[in-house]
Protein backbone atom coordinates (compact mmCIF):
# COMPACT_ATOMS: atom_id res chain seq x y z
CA UNK A 1 0.00 0.00 0.00
CA UNK A 2 1.74 2.98 -0.91
CA UNK A 3 1.80 5.86 1.71
CA UNK A 4 1.70 9.37 0.36
CA UNK A 5 2.66 11.74 3.23
CA UNK A 6 1.50 15.01 2.11
CA UNK A 7 2.54 16.81 5.20
CA UNK A 8 6.43 15.70 4.98
CA UNK A 9 6.50 15.55 1.18
CA UNK A 10 7.09 11.76 0.51
CA UNK A 11 5.75 8.71 -1.46
CA UNK A 12 6.45 5.56 0.13
CA UNK A 13 6.10 2.53 -1.44
CA UNK A 14 7.07 -1.50 -0.95
CA UNK A 15 8.50 -3.80 -3.17
CA UNK A 16 8.96 -7.14 -2.65
CA UNK A 17 11.94 -9.66 -4.16
CA UNK A 18 10.58 -13.04 -4.01
CA UNK A 19 11.86 -16.33 -5.54
CA UNK A 20 13.03 -19.50 -4.40
CA UNK A 21 15.71 -20.37 -1.87
CA UNK A 22 19.42 -18.97 -2.68
CA UNK A 23 17.98 -17.01 -6.09
CA UNK A 24 19.94 -13.87 -5.32
CA UNK A 25 17.41 -12.05 -3.80
CA UNK A 26 19.75 -10.86 -0.86
CA UNK A 27 22.75 -10.40 -2.93
CA UNK A 28 20.17 -8.01 -5.13
CA UNK A 29 19.59 -5.92 -2.14
CA UNK A 30 23.55 -5.81 -0.96
CA UNK A 31 24.25 -4.60 -4.39
CA UNK A 32 21.63 -2.04 -4.15
CA UNK A 33 22.71 -1.26 -1.09
CA UNK A 34 26.50 -0.85 -1.98
CA UNK A 35 25.99 1.51 -5.10
CA UNK A 36 24.00 3.57 -3.38
CA UNK A 37 24.87 6.79 -1.73
CA UNK A 38 24.31 6.66 2.42
CA UNK A 39 22.11 9.87 1.94
CA UNK A 40 20.07 8.23 -0.34
CA UNK A 41 19.86 5.23 1.90
CA UNK A 42 18.56 4.05 5.17
CA UNK A 43 20.10 0.98 7.60
CA UNK A 44 19.99 -2.36 5.77
CA UNK A 45 18.31 -4.96 7.88
CA UNK A 46 18.63 -8.83 7.33
CA UNK A 47 17.15 -11.30 9.11
CA UNK A 48 19.02 -14.44 8.51
CA UNK A 49 20.34 -17.54 10.08
CA UNK A 50 23.41 -18.17 11.55
CA UNK A 51 24.34 -19.37 7.89
CA UNK A 52 23.03 -16.48 6.52
CA UNK A 53 20.10 -18.32 5.00
CA UNK A 54 17.27 -15.31 5.03
CA UNK A 55 14.73 -16.28 8.09
CA UNK A 56 12.51 -13.56 7.74
CA UNK A 57 13.08 -10.53 5.31
CA UNK A 58 16.14 -8.26 4.21
CA UNK A 59 14.93 -4.72 4.45
CA UNK A 60 16.32 -1.59 2.47
CA UNK A 61 15.13 1.82 2.35
CA UNK A 62 16.10 4.11 -0.01
CA UNK A 63 15.32 7.72 -1.41
CA UNK A 64 15.16 7.37 -5.65
CA UNK A 65 15.03 11.17 -5.54
CA UNK A 66 12.21 13.92 -5.99
CA UNK A 67 9.51 13.88 -8.16
CA UNK A 68 7.33 17.15 -8.19
CA UNK A 69 8.88 17.95 -5.09
CA UNK A 70 8.18 14.77 -3.17
CA UNK A 71 10.67 12.46 -2.22
CA UNK A 72 10.36 9.28 -3.27
CA UNK A 73 10.92 6.96 -1.15
CA UNK A 74 10.85 2.56 -1.69
CA UNK A 75 10.99 0.00 0.93
CA UNK A 76 12.42 -3.05 -0.25
CA UNK A 77 12.14 -6.54 1.52
CA UNK A 78 12.86 -9.76 0.33
CA UNK A 79 11.24 -12.87 1.64
CA UNK A 80 13.21 -15.87 2.58
CA UNK A 81 12.23 -18.31 -0.44
CA UNK A 82 13.00 -21.98 1.31
CA UNK A 83 9.96 -23.50 1.39
CA UNK A 84 8.65 -24.30 4.88
CA UNK A 85 9.31 -20.42 5.88
CA UNK A 86 6.20 -19.85 4.04
CA UNK A 87 3.67 -18.17 6.74
CA UNK A 88 6.84 -15.53 6.82
CA UNK A 89 6.55 -14.94 3.01
CA UNK A 90 2.73 -14.21 3.51
CA UNK A 91 3.64 -11.57 6.48
CA UNK A 92 6.03 -9.38 4.18
CA UNK A 93 3.80 -10.11 1.25
CA UNK A 94 1.39 -7.36 2.94
CA UNK A 95 0.75 -3.90 1.64
CA UNK A 96 3.23 -4.82 -1.62
CA UNK A 97 3.28 -2.44 -4.21
CA UNK A 98 5.53 -4.51 -6.82
CA UNK A 99 7.13 -7.49 -6.90
CA UNK A 100 10.41 -8.70 -8.75
CA UNK A 101 10.89 -12.60 -9.17
CA UNK A 102 14.27 -13.55 -8.82
CA UNK A 103 14.59 -16.78 -10.74
CA UNK A 104 17.62 -18.99 -10.20
CA UNK A 105 18.64 -19.93 -13.72
CA UNK A 106 20.07 -23.00 -13.42
CA UNK A 107 18.32 -26.01 -15.31
CA UNK A 108 18.31 -28.11 -11.82
CA UNK A 109 16.28 -24.91 -10.08
CA UNK A 110 13.45 -25.14 -12.78
CA UNK A 111 10.93 -26.77 -10.44
CA UNK A 112 11.81 -24.42 -7.65
CA UNK A 113 11.02 -21.66 -9.92
CA UNK A 114 7.89 -22.91 -10.55
CA UNK A 115 6.69 -23.58 -7.07
CA UNK A 116 7.51 -20.32 -6.01
CA UNK A 117 5.93 -18.54 -8.67
CA UNK A 118 2.66 -20.52 -8.09
CA UNK A 119 3.55 -19.53 -3.94
CA UNK A 120 3.51 -16.49 -4.84
CA UNK A 121 1.00 -16.18 -7.05
CA UNK A 122 -1.45 -17.95 -3.86
CA UNK A 123 0.24 -15.64 -1.21
CA UNK A 124 -1.26 -12.92 -3.59
CA UNK A 125 -4.27 -13.84 -3.55
CA UNK A 126 -4.96 -14.16 0.13
CA UNK A 127 -4.09 -10.08 0.48
CA UNK A 128 -6.28 -9.04 -2.26
CA UNK A 129 -3.75 -8.78 -5.01
CA UNK A 130 -4.04 -10.67 -8.30
CA UNK A 131 -0.45 -10.99 -10.16
CA UNK A 132 -2.05 -10.27 -13.29
CA UNK A 133 -2.27 -6.85 -12.67
CA UNK A 134 0.24 -5.86 -9.74
CA UNK A 135 3.21 -4.62 -10.89
CA UNK A 136 5.64 -7.10 -11.85
CA UNK A 137 9.26 -7.64 -13.15
CA UNK A 138 10.85 -11.20 -13.67
CA UNK A 139 14.81 -11.62 -12.92
CA UNK A 140 16.55 -14.14 -14.56
CA UNK A 141 19.53 -14.73 -12.54
CA UNK A 142 22.94 -15.80 -12.23
CA UNK A 143 23.34 -16.05 -15.99
CA UNK A 144 27.39 -16.58 -15.47
CA UNK A 145 26.89 -20.23 -13.93
CA UNK A 146 27.71 -23.12 -16.64
CA UNK A 147 24.00 -25.44 -16.15
CA UNK A 148 22.05 -22.29 -16.89
CA UNK A 149 18.57 -22.30 -19.18
CA UNK A 150 18.34 -20.41 -22.44
CA UNK A 151 16.37 -17.38 -21.70
CA UNK A 152 13.98 -18.04 -24.33
CA UNK A 153 13.27 -21.25 -22.51
CA UNK A 154 13.35 -20.38 -18.96
CA UNK A 155 11.01 -17.23 -20.05
CA UNK A 156 8.51 -19.61 -21.91
CA UNK A 157 8.03 -21.55 -18.01
CA UNK A 158 8.14 -18.40 -15.69
CA UNK A 159 6.90 -14.99 -17.83
CA UNK A 160 3.04 -14.67 -16.90
CA UNK A 161 1.85 -11.27 -18.25
CA UNK A 162 4.80 -10.39 -20.74
CA UNK A 163 6.09 -8.24 -17.66
CA UNK A 164 9.45 -6.90 -18.60
CA UNK A 165 12.72 -9.75 -18.11
CA UNK A 166 15.89 -9.00 -16.89
CA UNK A 167 19.29 -11.40 -17.26
CA UNK A 168 21.17 -11.05 -14.23
CA UNK A 169 24.32 -12.12 -12.24
CA UNK A 170 23.66 -10.12 -8.90
CA UNK A 171 26.74 -10.78 -7.55
CA UNK A 172 28.27 -8.66 -10.13
CA UNK A 173 25.18 -6.14 -10.34
CA UNK A 174 24.59 -7.08 -13.71
CA UNK A 175 21.14 -6.00 -14.55
CA UNK A 176 20.44 -5.66 -10.61
CA UNK A 177 20.13 -1.52 -11.38
CA UNK A 178 17.71 -2.30 -14.22
CA UNK A 179 15.27 -4.51 -12.72
CA UNK A 180 15.05 -1.99 -9.39
CA UNK A 181 14.55 0.51 -12.40
CA UNK A 182 11.61 -1.50 -14.05
CA UNK A 183 9.61 -2.18 -11.30
CA UNK A 184 10.17 1.23 -9.59
CA UNK A 185 8.64 2.91 -12.95
CA UNK A 186 5.59 0.29 -13.09
CA UNK A 187 4.69 1.53 -9.36
CA UNK A 188 4.70 5.09 -10.08
CA UNK A 189 3.01 4.22 -13.48
CA UNK A 190 0.34 2.28 -11.19
CA UNK A 191 0.16 4.83 -8.68
CA UNK A 192 -1.02 7.40 -11.02
CA UNK A 193 -3.68 5.09 -12.88
CA UNK A 194 -4.73 4.68 -9.37
CA UNK A 195 -5.19 8.56 -8.39
CA UNK B 1 11.52 9.64 7.56
CA UNK B 2 10.46 12.30 10.55
CA UNK B 3 8.00 14.61 9.36
CA UNK B 4 9.46 17.70 9.23
CA UNK B 5 7.44 20.57 11.29
CA UNK B 6 8.79 23.06 8.75
CA UNK B 7 6.80 21.76 5.97
CA UNK B 8 3.57 21.90 7.90
CA UNK B 9 0.85 24.17 6.27
CA UNK B 10 -2.91 24.52 6.58
CA UNK B 11 -3.20 23.27 3.48
CA UNK B 12 -1.29 20.01 3.43
CA UNK B 13 -2.89 16.51 3.88
CA UNK B 14 -2.13 12.79 4.52
CA UNK B 15 -3.30 10.09 2.70
CA UNK B 16 -3.73 6.68 5.14
CA UNK B 17 -5.11 5.06 2.29
CA UNK B 18 -8.93 5.56 2.33
CA UNK B 19 -8.38 8.19 5.61
CA UNK B 20 -7.41 11.52 4.36
CA UNK B 21 -5.92 13.18 7.68
CA UNK B 22 -5.78 17.03 7.44
CA UNK B 23 -3.47 19.20 9.31
CA UNK B 24 -5.53 19.89 12.08
CA UNK B 25 -5.97 15.87 12.71
CA UNK B 26 -2.37 15.22 12.43
CA UNK B 27 -1.47 18.07 14.85
CA UNK B 28 -4.07 15.91 17.49
CA UNK B 29 -2.00 12.54 16.92
CA UNK B 30 1.37 14.11 17.63
CA UNK B 31 -0.40 16.11 20.57
CA UNK B 32 -1.31 12.78 21.90
CA UNK B 33 2.16 11.41 21.20
CA UNK B 34 3.70 14.06 22.93
CA UNK B 35 1.77 14.14 26.25
CA UNK B 36 2.16 10.58 26.27
CA UNK B 37 6.15 10.88 25.43
CA UNK B 38 6.51 13.68 28.19
CA UNK B 39 4.37 11.48 30.56
CA UNK B 40 6.57 8.41 30.30
CA UNK B 41 9.95 10.56 29.87
CA UNK B 42 9.98 8.24 26.66
CA UNK B 43 12.94 7.99 24.36
CA UNK B 44 10.85 7.63 21.38
CA UNK B 45 7.17 7.31 20.77
CA UNK B 46 6.33 5.90 17.15
CA UNK B 47 3.06 5.99 15.66
CA UNK B 48 2.60 4.03 12.46
CA UNK B 49 0.74 1.82 9.81
CA UNK B 50 0.93 -2.10 9.67
CA UNK B 51 2.63 -1.66 6.54
CA UNK B 52 5.73 -0.26 8.94
CA UNK B 53 5.22 3.13 7.42
CA UNK B 54 5.55 5.96 10.48
CA UNK B 55 2.29 8.27 10.67
CA UNK B 56 4.13 10.56 13.43
CA UNK B 57 6.54 10.63 16.30
CA UNK B 58 8.04 11.98 19.02
CA UNK B 59 11.16 12.16 21.55
CA UNK B 60 14.64 12.32 20.15
CA UNK B 61 16.44 9.66 21.46
CA UNK B 62 17.13 7.47 18.90
CA UNK B 63 18.78 9.58 16.11
CA UNK B 64 16.80 10.40 13.27
CA UNK B 65 16.40 6.70 11.77
CA UNK B 66 13.03 5.45 12.79
CA UNK B 67 12.33 3.64 9.08
CA UNK B 68 13.94 0.28 10.37
CA UNK B 69 12.31 0.27 13.38
CA UNK B 70 9.22 1.07 12.36
CA UNK B 71 9.67 -1.51 9.49
CA UNK B 72 10.88 -4.28 12.34
CA UNK B 73 7.83 -3.42 14.86
CA UNK B 74 5.13 -3.90 11.88
CA UNK B 75 7.03 -7.31 11.00
CA UNK B 76 7.05 -8.47 14.40
CA UNK B 77 3.51 -7.44 15.41
CA UNK B 78 2.44 -9.12 12.48
CA UNK B 79 4.29 -12.51 13.42
CA UNK B 80 2.82 -12.37 16.78
CA UNK B 81 -0.76 -11.69 15.41
CA UNK B 82 0.11 -15.49 13.60
CA UNK B 83 1.66 -16.81 16.36
CA UNK B 84 -2.24 -15.93 18.12
CA UNK B 85 -3.40 -17.84 15.63
CA UNK B 86 -1.84 -20.83 15.75
CA UNK B 87 -2.19 -20.69 19.53
CA UNK B 88 -6.51 -20.61 19.10
CA UNK B 89 -6.42 -16.66 20.05
CA UNK B 90 -7.50 -14.46 17.78
CA UNK B 91 -4.90 -11.38 18.66
CA UNK B 92 -1.96 -10.87 21.23
CA UNK B 93 -2.62 -6.91 20.95
CA UNK B 94 0.48 -6.26 22.58
CA UNK B 95 4.38 -6.73 22.47
CA UNK B 96 7.21 -6.04 24.92
CA UNK B 97 10.66 -6.46 24.79
CA UNK B 98 12.35 -5.46 28.48
CA UNK B 99 15.48 -5.33 27.63
CA UNK B 100 18.43 -4.26 30.63
CA UNK B 101 18.24 -0.59 30.26
CA UNK B 102 15.75 -0.10 27.84
CA UNK B 103 12.52 -1.56 26.80
CA UNK B 104 10.05 -2.09 23.77
CA UNK B 105 6.39 -1.79 23.66
CA UNK B 106 4.22 -2.04 20.59
CA UNK B 107 0.28 -2.13 21.02
CA UNK B 108 -2.03 -2.28 18.34
CA UNK B 109 -4.35 1.03 17.53
CA UNK B 110 -7.63 0.75 15.30
CA UNK B 111 -6.35 -2.50 14.30
CA UNK B 112 -4.78 -0.28 11.44
CA UNK B 113 -1.81 1.22 13.16
CA UNK B 114 0.58 0.63 15.65
CA UNK B 115 1.77 2.36 18.99
CA UNK B 116 5.33 1.93 19.58
CA UNK B 117 7.12 3.41 22.53
CA UNK B 118 10.92 3.08 23.55
CA UNK B 119 11.82 4.07 27.13
CA UNK B 120 14.21 3.44 30.00
CA UNK B 121 14.09 0.99 32.92
CA UNK B 122 13.33 3.73 35.42
CA UNK B 123 9.64 3.60 33.97
CA UNK B 124 7.30 0.63 35.34
CA UNK B 125 5.70 -1.38 32.55
CA UNK B 126 2.43 -0.50 34.91
CA UNK B 127 2.57 3.08 34.30
CA UNK B 128 3.07 2.39 30.58
CA UNK B 129 0.35 -0.19 30.30
CA UNK B 130 -1.72 2.44 31.68
CA UNK B 131 -0.58 5.68 29.38
CA UNK B 132 -0.40 3.34 26.57
CA UNK B 133 -4.15 2.19 27.23
CA UNK B 134 -5.14 6.22 27.89
CA UNK B 135 -3.04 7.50 24.63
CA UNK B 136 -4.44 4.52 22.49
CA UNK B 137 -8.24 5.27 23.47
CA UNK B 138 -7.36 9.23 22.48
CA UNK B 139 -5.46 8.25 19.37
CA UNK B 140 -8.71 5.83 18.14
CA UNK B 141 -11.24 8.90 18.98
CA UNK B 142 -9.09 11.03 16.24
CA UNK B 143 -9.08 7.96 13.70
CA UNK B 144 -12.87 6.69 14.55
CA UNK B 145 -13.64 11.15 14.17
CA UNK B 146 -11.87 10.86 10.66
CA UNK B 147 -13.84 8.14 9.28
CA UNK B 148 -16.97 9.37 10.76
CA UNK B 149 -16.74 12.60 9.14
CA UNK B 150 -18.73 13.73 6.04
CA UNK B 151 -17.08 13.32 2.86
CA UNK B 152 -18.09 16.77 2.68
CA UNK B 153 -16.19 17.73 5.06
CA UNK B 154 -12.95 16.33 3.78
CA UNK B 155 -13.76 17.50 0.12
CA UNK B 156 -11.00 20.88 0.58
CA UNK B 157 -8.29 17.65 1.93
CA UNK B 158 -8.73 15.61 -1.11
CA UNK B 159 -8.89 18.21 -3.15
CA UNK B 160 -5.82 19.54 -1.89
CA UNK B 161 -4.46 15.91 -2.49
CA UNK B 162 -5.37 15.32 -6.31
CA UNK B 163 -3.31 18.20 -7.23
CA UNK B 164 -0.28 16.53 -5.86
CA UNK B 165 3.00 14.53 -6.57
CA UNK B 166 0.91 11.42 -8.20
CA UNK B 167 -0.18 12.95 -11.53
CA UNK B 168 3.33 12.94 -12.67
CA UNK B 169 4.15 12.47 -16.31
CA UNK B 170 6.15 9.84 -18.11
CA UNK B 171 8.76 12.33 -18.39
CA UNK B 172 8.95 12.85 -15.17
CA UNK B 173 9.40 9.39 -14.48
CA UNK B 174 12.08 8.92 -16.75
CA UNK B 175 13.75 11.98 -15.22
CA UNK B 176 13.64 10.14 -11.91
CA UNK B 177 15.34 6.90 -13.23
CA UNK B 178 17.92 8.74 -14.87
CA UNK B 179 18.71 10.67 -11.99
CA UNK B 180 19.09 7.22 -9.64
CA UNK B 181 22.39 6.11 -10.89
CA UNK B 182 25.01 5.98 -8.89
CA UNK B 183 27.31 3.95 -11.08
CA UNK B 184 26.52 2.48 -14.70
CA UNK B 185 24.23 -0.71 -14.56
CA UNK B 186 25.27 -3.81 -16.89
CA UNK B 187 22.66 -4.19 -19.25
CA UNK B 188 20.68 -6.93 -18.61
CA UNK B 189 17.56 -6.61 -20.39
CA UNK B 190 16.14 -9.80 -22.78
Amino acid sequence: MTFINYVAHEINCKIVYYGPGLGGKTTNLKYVYGITSPENRGKMISLATETERTLFFDFLPIDLGQIRNYSTRFHLYTVPGQVFYDASRKLILRGVDGVVFVADSQEERLDANLESLSNLEQNLKEHGFDLSTIPYVLQLNKRDLPNVMPAEKLQKFLRVKGEPVYEAVATQGVGVLETLKAITRQVLVALRKSA
Amino acid sequence: MVPGSKLLTDATVMNLSELLLQESDYQRLRGVLAKTQKDLRAVLVLLIDRGGHEIASEGKGLGADHTALAALAAANLAATQELARLVGETEFSIIFHQGRYRSIHVSDVAKRFSLVLVFDDSISLGVVRWKVKRATASLEEIFRGLLDRPKSATAPAANAASASPVHFTDAEIEKLMKHFAPKADKEGKV
